[in-house]
């Protein structure tokens, strides 16, 4: 029961290190460096680019096409996982399952790519 | 213990239901609903951990609502992509033409 | 229990896997179809894979001995579940029948998808008549839904049908996450997502959990109510009837309900808890209660606003609110027989009107109930076979529907809920008033249109099926009633 403590102990420590570390970091580099702001130095990108418009534009809708993808392909991970977990009790015939979900995800994707959904254009 | 949980899950649902009834963009509308599903998982899971008759099944259980409710939001997004190409309104109180 | 699955059982899924398989390799066939072959190869695929399937379950039903259980009762092999696959596989098979007259290039650009997702909802609604596990049916239940809500969405430029899915699949999932939380406090009580252990588990509850159950089935209500389209869960029905393609329509109207109230029919008896023992009351005196107020509130409200309906599809909306009812009162009466013939009586009439919706609205362009004026003069045969299925939906003696609802009567007077006999005979006699409205506009002749109406070879197949099935078992019912009953 101690020793499990002691494993959340370690995960507090790394949570306070890494809040800590860049706000200690950050505070000592203010105290240190001289301050001489110009306006070149405030915009956001001082690399050159210049900003145009506001921050808050609406996405363009090509995005939501991708987003759907991901999300539908992204959550049928969600069964791998326990597949994978109890692997060794399951054996062959989960492993032919699997394949077969796969293969059906694969029929997904190829569906959607001959509808020409992976192209920019598409919508 | 159950009894916050189960407090918690109703409140959400609560607010996805308001949020689904009420709130004047599509987007939000889609996302209230997930709410209300989510809400549903709380509830699972937290009967499959306290419940009365605790049993592993719930964890199951939840696994395949997340991906029926991403299958359902994904269809809802497409058919909001769709109303708002051929309309231009993502605006759930201007969407009024079956009235008239 | 063993809880694998083995190769050989995969024989007693044939009819659910030919589905499976046929939606994969169909939907690929669509993609790398010939630009410019017709589509309705797809369509004839559709049926082929569905008639194959209807073919296993016939087969299935022949060797039935007892009841098959794979997986933990998931997936069920029972007398009643056969029935009601084969009622849906009748239904979707009829409706691709009836599109290929009525589905034009110009409503919907892709017509090959449509075909194909009619094959995963037909199988949604398979998965939930075979199925005692409130996962699978849940999964059942949103396969059939999904499916739908695309279906809906189908005719792309369309904007009153893009609005009408939206709102479809908006109240949808809201109802799904009421089902889902309801569900939710079930498998909580139950500790299982096994429909029957739940059933035993909450027998011996503490009398202390029964408002949980109350609350549970409450919930649940309001998702059965708007997958029926029952009164006051309806709202959605007459906006998405009139703006979705009528073949979709119809499939809205009659496999949504079917699976809906085979979802019921498994998930009601979990409620028989025992309140009092010296009363002999239990929990499911109260849902049949329920059940009976809402058939109530359906049946007058669908009636009622029908008469004030001038668009068709609006007003067989209407009609199948007022159905959904009748089909709550046999729910509730706990005669599955009675149940499975009104179903195939409301299927025939209702995909049979429809049929006759489609070719009429296609050549007139709008869904005025005027539609039907002086079709008597311009397709006389069409015409007399519309008029028996409207006096089939109105119940007049000597079609289907007659008989369906006289045994739901029955039904009802055996238990001695004389109120609701009352309310039903009333709005029933309320619903001649606008078939009978139709049937006068049939005859009336039109000085106005002097067009021809063509209706298409397979619709008029369709019509004429619906309506010999009507009337051959309105005077030979037993054959069907002994095939519902033969074990």
């Amino acid at each position: 029961m101690e020793q499990y403590f002691n494993q959340y102990i370690i995960v507090a420590i790394f949570i306070i290190i890494g809040i800590a570390l860049p706000f200690g970091a950050l505070t000592a580099g203010k105290l240190l460096r001289p301050k001489a702001p110009t306006k070149e130095k405030q915009t956001t990108y001082e690399s050159g680019n210049e900003p145009v418009g506001l921050s808050q534009v609406q996405f363009n809708v090509r995005y939501y096409m991708f987003a759907l993808l991901f999300v539908i392909f992204d959550v049928e991970t969600v069964f791998l996982y326990p597949w994978a977990v109890a692997y060794q009790e399951l054996g062959l015939f989960a492993l032919i399952e699997m394949l077969i979900f796969v293969s059906l995800l694969v029929v997904g994707l190829i569906y959607a790519w001959k509808k020409k959904v992976f192209e920019w254009d598409s919508i | 213990m159950l009894n916050s949980y189960l407090l918690l899950s109703a409140s959400l649902f609560c607010i996805g239901l308001y949020g689904a009834l009420s709130k004047k963009n599509a987007v939000i509308v889609l996302l209230s609903i997930e709410l209300m599903l989510n809400a549903a998982n709380v509830n699972i899971i937290a009967f499959s951990k306290y419940g009365i008759n605790p049993s592993l099944t719930g964890h199951v259980f939840s696994l395949f609502s997340m991906t029926v409710a991403a299958a359902e939001v994904a269809v809802g997004i497409a058919i909001l992509i769709m109303l708002y190409r051929n309309r231009g309104i993502s605006d759930v109180t201007k969407m009024d033409v079956l009235k008239k | 229990m063993d809880t694998r699955l083995f190769a050989a059982d995969l024989l007693d899924m044939l009819p659910e896997l030919t589905l499976f398989i046929a939606i994969i390799i169909i939907s690929l066939l669509d993609l790398f179809w010939p630009k410019n072959a017709s589509k309705k190869g797809i369509g004839v695929l559709t049926l082929i894979a569905l008639i194959v399937s209807a073919g296993f379950l016939i087969y299935q039903r022949i060797h039935l001995d007892g009841v098959i259980s794979l997986l933990n009762d998931s997936y069920l092999v029972y007398h009643y579940g056969i029935l009601f696959k084969l009622i849906v596989l009748l239904g979707v098979s009829l409706i691709v029948m009836m599109s290929f007259g009525a589905i034009r290039d110009k409503d919907i650009p892709h017509i090959g998808e449509y075909y194909v997702l009619l094959m995963p909802a037909a199988l949604g609604a398979m998965i939930m008549a075979s199925s005692a596990d409130i996962i699978t049916l849940f999964i059942g239940l949103e396969l059939l839904s999904i499916s739908s809500y695309i279906l809906v969405a189908l005719r792309k430029h369309h904007t009153k049908s893009n609005e009408a899915a939206f709102k479809y699949i908006v109240l949808g999932s809201i109802a799904s996450a009421f089902i889902l939380y309801g569900m939710s406090f079930l498998y909580g009580m139950g500790g299982s997502t096994n429909l029957f252990q739940i059933g035993a588990t909450l027998q011996s509850l503490e009398s202390s959990f029964h408002p949980m159950i109350y609350v549970s089935f409450f919930l649940l209500l309001v998702g059965f109510g708007f997958k029926l389209a029952a009164a006051p869960f309806h709202t959605w029905a007459p906006e998405v009837y009139s703006a979705a393609p009528t073949p979709v329509v119809s499939f809205l109207a009659v496999i949504s309900k079917a699976a809906m109230l085979i979802f019921m029919f498994m998930f009601l008896p979990v409620y028989f808890v025992p309140l009092d023992p010296v009363q002999n009351l239990t929990i499911y005196s109260d849902v049949v209660l329920t059940l009976h107020v809402v058939a109530a509130i359906s049946m007058i409200v669908g009636n009622i606003v029908a008469l004030m309906q001038k668009n068709v599809k609006r007003l067989l909306a209407f009609s199948s609110i007022a159905n959904a009812g009748y089909f709550l009162v046999v729910l509730s009466t706990d005669r599955p027989g009675e149940l499975v013939y009104y179903l195939v009586a409301y299927l025939l009439m209702t995909i049979g009107i429809f049929a006759v919706v489609t070719a009429l609205e296609n050549s007139a362009e709008h869904q005025d109930i005027s539609i039907f004026s002086g079709l008597y003069f311009t397709a006389p045969v069409t015409a007399v076979m519309t008029v028996i299925l409207l006096l089939s939906l109105a119940g007049i003696p000597l079609t289907m529907g007659f008989l369906g609802k006289f045994f739901i009567l029955l039904g009802v007077i055996q238990v001695k809920t004389y109120w609701l006999a009352a309310i039903m005979i009333v709005s029933s006699v309320i619903s001649f008033y606008y078939y009978f409205r139709i049937i006068r506009l049939m005859f009336m002749r039109s000085h106005s249109e002097h067009t021809t109406i063509k209706v298409p070879v397979t619709t008029m197949i369709v019509i004429a099926i619906c309506v010999v099935a009507t009337i051959f078992f309105a005077f030979f019912p037993q054959y069907m009633l002994s095939f519902i009953e033969w074990t």
